[in-house]
This record gives structure tokens, sequence and C-alpha cells, in this order.
């Protein structure tokens, strides 16, 4: 009669477990000859020096501080902004006839010396 | 690390410390990963001399790659498993198949009792049955089968389905039932 699936997978098994209880085993001049490899391998990998990071100057860390060119473009426009507030007034800044009065000469000199100096 | 605290370690923590020029873990990889590789390769190979030639490879290869290894991408058992797989094919192509019935004897003289001789006239004629597998159904039903590894891991491992990985144990398995049938008697399997 002939064998069923079980019965030949349980006859299988005891193989395979005859198998796993005979393993082929690595000789001691294998293993050494591994372990010698190994160890070459070691030698002959450095192992990688970190870099040592270059220290920014200290006009970059200033850059960096700000907040990069986005917010230096932003600084540097307000500051145009500023100057040229200062140089030119815009006379709609002057709503009423008698504000001019407010206004402070703080150089009346120079003013002199633009006008050619013939007054 | 002394070696006996590197136990519990996982492999590929031990292939770190490898990398970084740890003796001792060169020392407990060794020890731990050569017998595996070497059963393993002599399971597809049946030859003594060449699963021995494949382990240095397959070791040598693992050394080589140990710094450049990524952690958490693959197990190393499962890298090993494969590479051993490759070379083992490799030498398939040139090696001569050995015939069934042709069991080569025991390697050592020592004198054993005669269950072990058994047992071992049982290991070996296993063995004379996967040689006459093809390649790949003999891979998977080491792996499966005298490895104990999962049907996911062997997928991984053979690059292929875990359907594809059943169908080549099964198959792999009739055959080693049809090829081993007739020896059960021979083994013992008679009384048992």
């Amino acid at each position: 009669m002939a064998m069923s699936d079980k019965d030949n997978m349980t006859g299988l098994e005891a193989f395979f477990d005859a198998a796993r209880a005979h393993p082929a085993e690595p000789s001691v001049a294998l293993l050494t000859r591994i372990e010698k490899e190994a160890r070459t391998v070691q030698a002959a990998t450095r192992a990688p020096v970190p870099q040592r990071r270059q220290r920014a100057s200290l006009s970059t860390q200033l850059f960096r501080l700000i907040g990069g060119w986005p917010a230096l473009t932003g600084l540097a426009t307000a500051a145009m902004a500023g100057v040229w507030l200062g140089v030119s007034l815009p006379e709609g800044l002057l709503v009423n006839e008698g504000d001019a009065a407010y206004l402070i000469d703080v150089a009346p000199e120079l003013a002199f010396d633009l006008a050619g100096g013939n007054f | 690390m002394p070696l006996d605290t590197m136990s519990d370690e996982p492999d590929e923590v031990l292939l770190v410390l490898f990398a970084n020029g740890d003796a001792s873990a060169a020392r407990a990889l060794t020890g731990r990963l050569t017998p595996r590789v070497m059963g393993h390769a002599y399971r597809l190979l049946g030859n003594h001399a060449e699963a021995e030639d494949v382990t240095q490879e397959a070791m040598l290869r693992l050394w080589n790659i140990a710094s450049e290894w990524r952690q958490g991408e693959a197990r190393v058992s499962t890298w090993l498993y494969r590479v051993v797989a490759n070379l083992c094919i490799d030498r398939k192509r040139r090696a001569r198949n050995v015939a069934l019935d042709s069991i080569p004897e025991p390697e050592d003289g020592r004198a054993s009792a005669a269950e072990t001789l058994q047992a071992k006239a049982r290991a070996e004629a296993l063995q004379a049955a996967l040689d006459q597998l093809p390649d790949r159904q003999r891979q998977a039903v080491v792996l499966r089968h005298i490895e104990g590894l999962a049907n996911p891991e062997i997928a991984e491992i053979m690059e292929i389905t875990t359907e594809a990985v059943e169908s080549l144990t099964a198959r792999g398995k009739r055959t080693l039932t049809a090829a081993l049938s007739g020896r059960q008697e021979e083994l013992g399997y008679g009384d048992e």
C-alpha cells in the first residue's frame, strides 16, 4: 500500500532531524583562517577620521545670527527708506500750513553753503 | 568588549563593532556565523571541501562589507544565506552530480554508537537525495526544513514570493520522499 502524504512527511521529518543533528562542522583550520582574514580586513580598513569643521569667521557668524540673506535684504531696504525719508520729507506729511513751523533745521549753515554763500 | 559579554549581542551590533576594529567582535562573529554558513553550504553543495571554500569566501565578503553595512536594511543571516546560495550555485554549475546510491563514507574514523551511525547514515542519505534536486528546490527545502526559517524570510533570501517558496518546498519534498522511500527499511525506519 502506498504511503499517505502524512506518512511521507513524517518519514521526511526524521531525515531532516538527522540532518540537523549532524551538521557539517567547520574545521579548526577553517575557523583560524577566517578569523585571520577578519583581522587583516580590520587592519586594512581604517576607521573614517571625522573631519574637523572649520570655525566660521565673525562676519559669517553675525550674518547667520541675523538670519541670512532674506533678513539682510529686509534690513537694507528699511535702512534705505529711512535715509530717503530723512533727506526729502514728502510734502504730503505736512497736512496743515503751520506744520512747517515745527520743523527744526539742525544745520542752518549747511543750507547757507548749499545756496552758494552769497546771501 | 570581552567575548563572553557578546554572546547576547545581535549579529548586526557585532558587525558594527567589527567595523570599528573590535577584535573580540571578529572572534565572536567567526565563532557564531561560520558553523551556520558551513552547514548551509554543505547542504547546498554536498561536498565538505567545497563547502569550506564557499564558507571562507562568504565570510570574507562579510568582513569586506562590514564598514558599509547599513543597519535595519537586512539581517546579517539573511544576507549570508543569499551570498552562500549564489556562491554554491556558481560552483554547482561546474560540479559533477553525485548519484543517489553513492552515499559518501563517514568523514572521521571515530567509533560511534549504532544509533549515531544510523542517524548519520540518514543524514547522508538525505544529503544524497538533496543533491538530486534542482538548485532552487534544494535551497528552499534546506532553508525551510533544516535551517528552520519561516517562508517570508526564505522569500526574502531567494527574492521570490512566499507562494513560490511554498511551491518549491512542496515539489522538493515530493521528490525527496520518492527518493528516500525505498531506503526507509535500510535506514531503520521499519522498526519505528
